[in-house]
């Protein structure tokens, strides 16, 4: 039973036709809706863990809880679902993530019916992008998603809401197009025409059109994860959300880029993979220190953490660039752990908004005084974004750190020089994040702050939440094979794909036989060449 | 029965890290409730650190009696093939710390009850206490170098968390995260030479490391300089966090701490941790001579640095700090010419007299703050302290224990573990002997300064101090004391001075030079440290020319102090009026913070601003332009210009239902 039933179509459609209801409900007060959705999540959550604890094979690297059923025969579309390594680990986080958000929505008043049911629209439509396999509904759903997210921004947000929700839409859906346009470039490729991604990975290209397909990927989810510079429409959209809708945006959906980055990219496309991974590592290390920079000078605090999650995102792009399963693997715990450390930052910009009503740093100060538990869990949790020991940041850099430099795939200068930029990162973190801590709660209270706001602590709601997020970073942190064990096979298994595809790939760590393969051009130019 | 003490070894640190996230915990989620406990908490942090340190007692005691090193390890992350192991080593050093960090710790804990008997965050103050003693534990331990940057970091939030104690204070937010930057500094060296080491041996583990590294250079395969480079970068990590010359600056501005912080993590023990990770590194320094000359160099620059510094401060603790610099640097000096037991004896006996010192300065200002009330800038100041000998006689006593100590006088601590360093360094460079020599009798002629300034003479109240200078800042500061005169400090305060006292005057009995028990334990066959050259033959007269001239230069610098301090104190200090431009450079730290902040703090301020600027107006430009070109042929930006892209939304839903229904038809 366990086996044959239809886990991902459940967890997948639950929350959809649940939101359907919505409407129907009876709800005077505007208060059953909300119990209605956060008991819609926790099922669902609770769904999707049971599936994981009961169908979920730790050892293998194979797609499971596999399901397929026709549904449009005459273009070749199937409703194909299944996880593996990369998709079960994300496809918890969003159900915990979206659960949390759901609790962190509760004094949502403006169009509650709207609200919720937009929520749990987007909570299948998450999970639907990371658990389908076929790459013509990955596609659908990528799109779908959006819908709710801009709707969310355009009702809800702060002043120039209408702004940050249309720059979101235009970026993200001409991004996705690259997409539609590779995806059918690799389907219609060779003698048989198939949208599964398991047969798409299967195929060999020729390398020009694996770099064309790569590099339109490579676009669409540039946009997504964000990679500079394509990154400008992150910080409207997070300086504009509200905190639950934040927490989406900065928990799941961003990691939707690196997922599909490493799904499309690396596991179908080796060989392009092979040259434009040290185009990655560049923009990976350019992310971390110009977001870093950006992050420091921003005064909007909502900006500022935004910022940050840019620089955080060029640990993923390090790691998909860097060869190994160590770096590979730091890069699927980083996109873990800066869902939950970002969430919960997101969410305390947000409790600290609704009393100071201000995001300008210069317009608060000393505001730990009055809110002493919202300083202590806003100290944790950037001390966990800045990658302190004992929590999931540092083990994620470190694994990316310590893949980066046993790689074989560089030339000793260029890796030394990544590595070096990359640990200026390490640098830059504190300083902006212990600024912003300086800035909002240290020292004397802001008189005209305190004159006309009411500052009170944080309610056990607040706690509750934070309290959720903190056990996962901190549990990553003590035993990081809690979460790495799930993915393992799998990432495993991708290496060695992308590293057949450089040569000369055999100098094991420690043996010191300077480098190996030439130092790939900077790419476009050696089109067509094998 | 021994096997099972060393499987309880791991208690050690975990039952402190308990403490604290049972009273944090409490804090954050029943804050009203468990604030009023109180004692309560703190009884409960003490009595687990007590465990600690029976057990440590226990442990080291096993070590001594020559129990072989216990190491103990699980598998804490693994990417397919590559493993990290996580674990814990008993061995000589690593007990031996653990004797230092668990007692200094009890007692400061002790201390700390009376020190911050009235505070708001007493609580908050024990769970932090207790955290730091649980970071500073698992390092000590550490097997391997990454598990020691892992809690080196944490030492360095504990750190943060504690300099910012009193987060309400301008000065004291600044320290917080000045030292946590600069010390992240240290770390990005550190960072980069653990992977450097790494990338070349293949090895977390030391003495791994060291093997390989020795092969490799013997057989060629890694050039001399690269290796030179690594153990540079790992040592920036200690330069952080033991305050070495040019990451120094963050240590002075932490004394904004409370005072038991100051001598429990910034002079005993975490500052200690640098010195502590070079002893573990010996066995691969030994083989990078380079490193080893920018290790000894940079240690003897700093105890130089440290000491003209502490020549004039005012503040009290501040004068304290400066002279922990000094003293690090000799530890790290010691490091330096390869002789990491000397410095190691200099870490133990420090460790004691200049926590006890710190303890004092706390005792001193919390007697002060009777009477000028609770303004850390007119407390700490010893221009408004003097005569407290007769109101403080316990504290005035020990004070000046531990002074003799740190002034290397015989028969106290200090002489035999500084006499220990100075005599190595003569036999490696007697350029490093010069200099140590030459620091010492700055140390004697500082610390006698303060002595007398705070306990000699007559009290002075605010006759001389900063509340002199600005008389019209004085009348609107009603932050008066309620007393006239201070007090000595409760039974809590001085019972941990009077026990520290105990091992300020004997500890150094166990490193005698011709009877050195210490060098022998740490020397052992199968401890860390057995590269240890072999000393010759004692030879006593070579010893006492070496003692004769550092006691001797310590009388010259003891004398001045009394010349110059010992009668009434005018406010003029005599030295000063002789040489002003070397006074303004000393009293002015040499400069250092106006440089950093002229060419780090503010070049990094601008560059960060234009980085914002090129985003607003060129990235996020150029990129919603190519943007709009592509979208002016699909006639979409009609629809943007309207404020109406919800269309666009739309018409994906249509097609997408579209699909839907053609699927349902078909």
């Amino acid at each position: 039973m366990v086996a044959d039933f239809p886990w991902l179509t459940t967890v997948i459609l639950l929350p959809v036709v649940a939101s359907l209801l919505i409407p129907v409900l009876p709800d005077k007060d505007g208060r059953t809706v909300r119990w209605y959705a956060l008991t819609v999540g926790l099922v669902d959550f609770a769904l999707i863990a049971y599936a994981f604890w009961q169908g979920y094979d730790l050892d293998s690297a194979e797609l499971q809880l596999v399901e397929r059923y026709a549904w449009l025969p005459q273009i070749g579309l199937d409703w194909s679902v299944g996880v593996d390594g990369l998709s079960m680990p994300l496809v918890l986080l969003t159900g915990f993530i979206t659960t949390l958000a759901i609790l962190a929505a509760w004094p949502v008043t403006l169009k509650p019916r709207l609200f919720y049911f937009l929520m749990l629209a987007m909570y299948g439509g998450q999970i639907a992008v990371f658990a389908v396999q076929d790459i013509l509904l990955f596609f659908l759903v990528w799109e779908l998603e959006l819908i709710p997210v801009y709707l969310l921004l355009a009702i809800w947000g702060g002043k120039k809401r209408q702004y940050a929700a249309n720059k979101f839409i235009v970026y993200t859906a001409v991004g996705s197009l690259f997409i539609l346009v590779a995806a059918l470039a690799m389907a219609f490729y060779g003698d048989t025409i198939s949208f599964d991604m398991r047969d798409l990975a299967l195929k060999s290209y020729p390398v020009a059109l694996q770099l064309w397909c790569y590099a339109a990927f490579l676009i669409a989810y540039a946009v997504k994860l964000p990679i500079f510079p394509l990154h400008t429409w992150l910080p409207d959209a997070h300086g504009e959300a509200t905190a639950p809708v934040h927490m989406l945006l900065a928990g799941i959906l961003l990691k939707m880029g690196g997922y599909a980055l490493v799904r499309m990219n690396m596991g179908m496309l080796p060989d392009a993979h092979a040259l434009f991974a040290p185009v990655l590592a560049i923009l990976g290390v350019v992310n971390i220190i110009y977001a870093a920079l950006t992050s420091f000078a921003q005064r909007n605090l909502k900006r500022k953490i935004a910022y940050s999650s840019i620089s955080h995102m060029g640990f993923v792009l390090l790691g998909i660039a860097s060869f190994t399963t160590t770096g590979l693997s730091g890069a699927v715990l980083q996109m873990v752990s800066h869902g939950l450390i970002g969430a919960s930052l997101f969410f305390l910009v947000g409790a600290t908004y609704d009393r100071t009503h201000t995001l300008i740093l210069e317009e608060m100060g000393g505001v730990g005084q009055k809110m002493p538990k919202i300083f202590a869990m806003f100290t944790a949790c950037s001390l966990a974004s800045l990658a302190l020991p004992g929590m999931s940041g540092f083990v994620a850099e470190l694994m990316v750190f310590i893949g980066f430099a046993t790689s074989d795939a560089y030339t000793l200068p260029f890796k030394a020089l990544v590595l070096l930029l990359a640990a200026v990162g390490v640098i830059l973190t504190p300083i902006y994040l212990l600024s912003m801590l300086r800035q909002i709660f240290f020292g004397p209270e802001n008189e005209e702050l305190v004159s006309h706001e009411k500052l009170v602590d944080a309610e056990p709601r607040e706690v509750f939440i934070i309290a959720c997020l903190l056990v996962p970073i901190i549990g990553i942190g003590l035993y990081p094979r809690l979460v790495t064990s799930i993915y393992d096979a799998k990432t495993t298994a991708v290496t060695a794909l992308v590293r057949q595809s450089v040569p000369r790939l055999q100098a094991p760590v420690g043996m010191l036989t300077i480098p190996i393969s030439p130092p790939y051009p900077l790419i476009l130019w050696r089109f067509g060449v094998r | 029965m021994e096997q099972a003490l060393y499987q309880y070894a791991w208690l050690v640190p975990v039952l402190p890290l308990l403490g604290a996230t049972l009273v944090g915990t409490g804090l954050i989620t029943f804050g009203e409730w468990t604030s009023r406990l109180r004692r309560g908490n703190a009884v409960l942090i003490l009595l687990l650190m007590g465990v600690s340190l029976t057990l440590s007692v226990a442990l080291f005691w096993s070590q001594v009696l020559g129990h072989d090193p216990y190491t103990w390890n699980f598998t804490w992350a693994v990417a397919g093939p590559f493993h990290l192991e996580m674990g814990l080593v008993v061995d000589r050093l690593s007990s031996l710390m653990l004797v230092i960090v668990t007692t200094v710790a009890l007692l400061v804990m002790i201390y700390s009850d009376g020190y911050m008997a009235h505070d708001r965050g007493y609580s908050r103050f024990f769970a932090y206490l207790s955290l730091f003693s649980a970071s500073m534990l698992g390092l000590v331990l550490s097997p391997n170098l990454v598990q020691v940057y892992v809690f080196w970091e944490l030492v360095g939030m504990c750190s943060y968390l504690l300099i910012g104690f009193w987060y309400d204070r301008v000065a004291a937010r600044e320290a917080a995260q000045k030292a946590f930057v600069v010390n992240r500094v240290g770390d990005f060296g550190l960072l980069l030479g653990i992977l450097g080491f790494y990338w070349a041996t293949g090895q977390l583990e030391f003495t791994g490391i060291a093997d390989r590294v020795a092969e490799l250079l013997a057989a060629g395969a890694l050039p001399m300089w690269v290796a030179t480079g690594f153990g540079i970068l790992v040592f920036l990590g200690p330069v952080a966090k033991s305050a070495q010359v040019p990451l120094h600056v963050w240590l002075p501005d932490a004394m904004e701490g409370p005072t038991p912080i100051s001598a429990l993590i910034h002079a005993a023990t975490m500052v200690a941790a640098g010195v502590f990770l070079l002893a573990r590194m010996m066995p691969v320094y030994e083989h990078l001579p380079v490193t080893l000359q920018v290790v000894a160099w940079t240690g003897a620059f700093t105890a130089f640095l440290g000491a003209t510094i502490a020549l004039t401060q005012n503040d009290i603790k501040k004068g304290l700090a400066y002279s922990t610099i000094s003293q690090l640097g000799y530890m790290v000096m010691a490091m330096g010419v390869a002789v990491p037991a000397a410095g190691m004896f200099h870490l133990m006996t420090h460790a004691y007299f200049k926590a006890m010192l710190f303890l004092g300065s706390g005792s001193v200002i919390h007697g002060m703050e009777a009477v000028v009330g609770h303004d850390p800038i007119k407390a700490q100041d010893m221009r408004n302290m003097g005569g407290l000998r007769k109101y403080m006689p316990i504290t005035a006593a020990t004070f000046l224990i531990g002074t003799l100590a740190i002034c290397g006088i015989p028969p106290f601590a200090g002489f035999w573990s500084k006499d220990e360093i100075l005599h190595v360094a003569f036999e490696a460079n007697w350029g490093l002997w010069l200099v140590g020599w030459l620091t010492a009798g700055m140390t004697a002629f500082y610390m006698f300064r303060m002595y007398l300034l705070t306990f000699g003479g007559e009290f002075r109240g605010l006759a001389f101090g900063p509340g002199a200078m600005q008389v019209e800042e004085l009348a609107h500061t009603e932050t008066h004391g309620h007393a006239s005169e201070p007090h000595e400090s409760p039974l809590t305060m001085t019972l941990p001075l009077v026990i520290l006292a105990v091992p300020s005057v004997l500890v150094g009995l166990v490193g005698l030079p011709f009877a050195n028990y210490f060098e022998h334990f740490l020397e052992e066959p199968g401890s860390a440290l057995q590269v240890v050259p072999e000393l010759a033959g004692f030879d006593w007269g070579e010893f006492l020319l070496m003692a004769g001239s550092s006691v001797g230069i310590g009388l010259i610098g003891i004398t001045l102090a009394f010349v110059s301090y010992g009668g009434k104190f005018t406010g003029v200090e005599p030295l000063a009026e002789r040489f002003p431009t070397l006074y303004e450079f000393s009293l002015n730290k040499w400069y250092l913070d106006e440089l950093y902040e002229r060419w780090f703090a503010l070049p990094l301020r601008r560059l960060a601003r234009q980085a914002l600027e090129t985003d607003y107006r060129i990235i996020d430009g150029l990129v919603n332009l190519t943007g709009l070109v592509t979208l002016v042929t699909g006639e979409v930006l009609k629809y943007l210009n309207n404020g109406r892209v919800q269309t666009y939304a739309l018409v994906i839903l249509v097609a997408v239902l579209g699909l839907v229904l053609v699927s349902g038809l078909s």
